[in-house]
């Protein structure tokens, strides 16, 4: 950064009759030339374990603040462990900058000390950061359950408004997405489904299976990763910015339950938008299997005849049911992550990855659910 | 001279911000730039680092005009300088040790115990040694603003430009950060350009003061604290040095 005209900061050392070392520094010191003379100091000294140091500071050209820190750690022993350090040379005003560079480090002070935490530590750590997040969990289901009831009971109180925004911004502008992902979805199973039942001359069932997974489980479960990965977690990123900005502290303050007041109208645009967006889904991904069946020689009739006869409106509307469930789920696991935003700007990308991670986990988990029950009740 | 502005016009779409700004900073001064909030005055301050491009106007700093300046010499004119934006803006995944580290990992060829010696060194001349390994949400706000400055320094900036340092501080954290800018300022060697509408910090530490206008845009008078205090003839330079509300901004009592 400095011009310098002197050559960058050198050292010379020769050893003393008594066991100390001479060492004269010279040349230009700044920030730039310091990390030389810091290693030729380090090679130099340290092999030659001094019992002191006189050091000659006097031909030294120090440009800036950083080259003190050097000229410090020399005084301090830093090079030289266990040696009385004697520098001289530097002009008065420098000795008095020198000694703003003193001080207790901070290694010595048990308030800045931070030591590695043993393995049960770390064990205690976590299980006692599960047992909170569950019990967060619960609080908020419950916390959620009384909005929600109170929603029923009063609907002029949910912002409808601000419902509509929610179920544009995480609804209308996902379809593109969700109509490639799910047409592709459809496709796919039709292809694979193919060649296999080729075999047996069953390729008719193409449409069975197509019609099968699009309603019952892949409309449902995809929309929902879906508007868990682009929704949800922009659910706690928005929660989460406005807790480190102290908007919830400012609605609290307010009188405003942050529940009714954020997280219920997310909540609300989740349960709505879901088996809208499903229903849609549902739709394109049997597009999708129809295709292939096309391609295949099937007429579009018999197609539609094969899917009719095995698929009934109660399979729409176990799709369906699940969908109003992965809509809640998603949506609250957003609001929920973004409520436990920690503070720094990490938290917020933080609570958004837990958001979809969460959500994901859960609807699969609850779709399990919804599989075993069914299996069970239908014999 | 250090830095020199030069007819810098800034306008946002159709609304103009600056208007035609000139003023020089001189070699290890303190200016102060102040104003009514709104008047441009941290506007000014991110054009004469180079954050955006005015308009028009040029601003030379040692000798190179950052508005024009392009690729390494961009690069390397933004090294004469260190920035403490508002919130201090320290980096929260690095500690406060690793947030003054950063730098000099960056643009030096620092082995990697002289760096962290360094930074220690610069944490102790702001008076922050003892929170080296926190993490910056565990700090005040003045702490904060202290850890700012000492990363701002880590490459022996010849100026530092502080954006409204005494913001939010309560006035004891304030006094000790104005002390510590006299004390860099006075050490180092160090030029500062200060955006602030704090009256008690422009009294401590400025050597120099311009005041921005945000009727006219532009620069309204220029001195020492105590010439400006001087001025009662012109009203806005008497209202902000004598706190004085705007006409019509007060509620008369009924009689």
């Amino acid at each position: 950064m400095t011009e310098t005209t002197q050559p960058p900061a050198q050292a010379e050392a020769h050893r003393l009759a008594d066991g100390r070392v001479s060492v004269r520094l010279y040349g230009s010191l700044d920030i730039n030339t310091m990390g030389g003379l810091w290693r030729e100091l380090d090679v130099r000294l340290r092999p030659m374990q001094a019992l002191g140091l006189d050091v000659d500071a006097s031909d030294l050209d120090i440009r800036g603040g950083g080259g003190l820190a050097l000229l410090h750690c020399l005084k301090a022993g830093g090079f030289s462990p266990g040696a009385v350090v004697n520098l001289h040379g530097l002009n008065p005003e420098l000795e008095e900058i020198l000694r703003l560079h003193a001080g207790q480090d901070p290694e010595e002070d048990q308030t800045g000390q931070r030591r590695p935490p043993s393995v049960l530590e770390e064990i205690g750590t976590a299980a006692r950061g599960l047992a909170l997040d569950f019990r967060e969990q619960i609080a908020f289901v419950g916390s959620m359950a009384r909005a929600m009831a109170a929603a029923l009971f009063h609907p002029q109180r949910l912002r409808w408004t601000e419902v509509k925004r929610l179920c544009i911004a995480a609804g209308a502008n996902a379809l593109p997405i969700v109509t490639l992902l799910s047409f592709l979805i459809g496709l796919i199973i039709g292809f694979e489904g193919s060649k296999p039942l080729a075999q047996f001359g069953a390729q008719i069932y193409i449409a069975d299976m197509v019609g099968f997974a699009a309603v019952r489980e892949l409309g449902p479960m995809m929309t929902a990763i879906m508007l868990a990965g682009r929704s949800g977690a922009a659910f706690a990123a928005e929660i989460g910015t406005m807790k480190i900005d102290e908007e919830l502290a400012a609605l609290t303050a307010m009188g405003l339950d942050p529940m009714q007041f954020l997280a219920l109208q997310r909540v609300a645009a989740g349960i709505f938008l879901t088996p809208v967006l499903t229903v849609y889904t549902m739709f394109t991904g049997i597009l999708g299997g129809t295709l292939v069946m096309l391609s295949l020689g099937f007429s579009l009739p018999v197609i539609y005849h094969e899917m009719t006869t095995r698929l009934c409106v109660g399979d729409i509307g176990i799709g369906l049911g699940k969908s109003v469930v992965f809509g809640l789920i998603f949506s609250a696991v957003g609001c929920l992550r973004g409520f436990q935003t920690g503070q720094g700007p990490i938290a917020v990308g933080l609570s958004a990855t837990r958001a979809v991670v969460s959500s994901i986990f859960l609807i699969i988990f609850a779709d399990t659910v919804f599989a075993a029950a069914e299996f069970l009740f239908s014999k | 001279m250090i830095i020199s502005v030069k007819h810098l016009a800034v306008a946002y779409g159709e609304r103009q911000i600056l208007r035609d700004i000139n003023f020089e900073v001189h070699r290890g001064e303190v200016l102060v730039i102040i104003g009514r909030s709104g008047c441009g005055k941290s506007t000014l301050l991110k054009h004469m680092i180079g954050l955006f491009r005015p308009q028009q106007g040029e601003v030379w700093i040692e000798g190179e005009n950052i508005v024009s300046a392009e690729g390494d010499a961009r690069t390397q004119l933004l090294r004469h300088f260190g920035v403490v934006f508002q919130s201090g803006a320290l980096f929260g995944s690095l500690t406060v040790a690793e947030n003054v580290g950063l730098p000099l990992g960056e643009f030096t060829n620092l082995p990697e115990a002289a760096r962290n010696y360094v930074a220690l060194s610069l944490l102790k001349v702001v008076g922050l040694a003892e929170a080296a390994h926190r993490m910056p949400a565990e700090l005040s706000g003045g702490m904060q603003k202290r850890a700012a400055i000492a990363r701002a320094m880590a490459l022996d900036p010849h100026i530092l430009f502080l954006d409204e340092p005494s913001a939010g501080l309560d006035p004891v954290t304030s006094a000790g950060l104005d002390a510590l800018i006299q004390e860099l300022s006075r050490y180092f060697g160090i030029t500062f350009v200060i955006v602030t509408h704090e009256l008690y910090s422009i009294n401590a530490i400025a050597d120099r003061v311009i005041m921005l206008d945000e009727q006219t845009r532009s620069i309204i008078a220029e001195g020492s604290p105590a010439e400006l205090r001087r001025q009662t003839d012109n009203p806005a330079i008497r209202r902000f040095f004598n706190r004085e509300p705007l006409p019509g901004q007060t509620i008369q009592p009924s009689r």
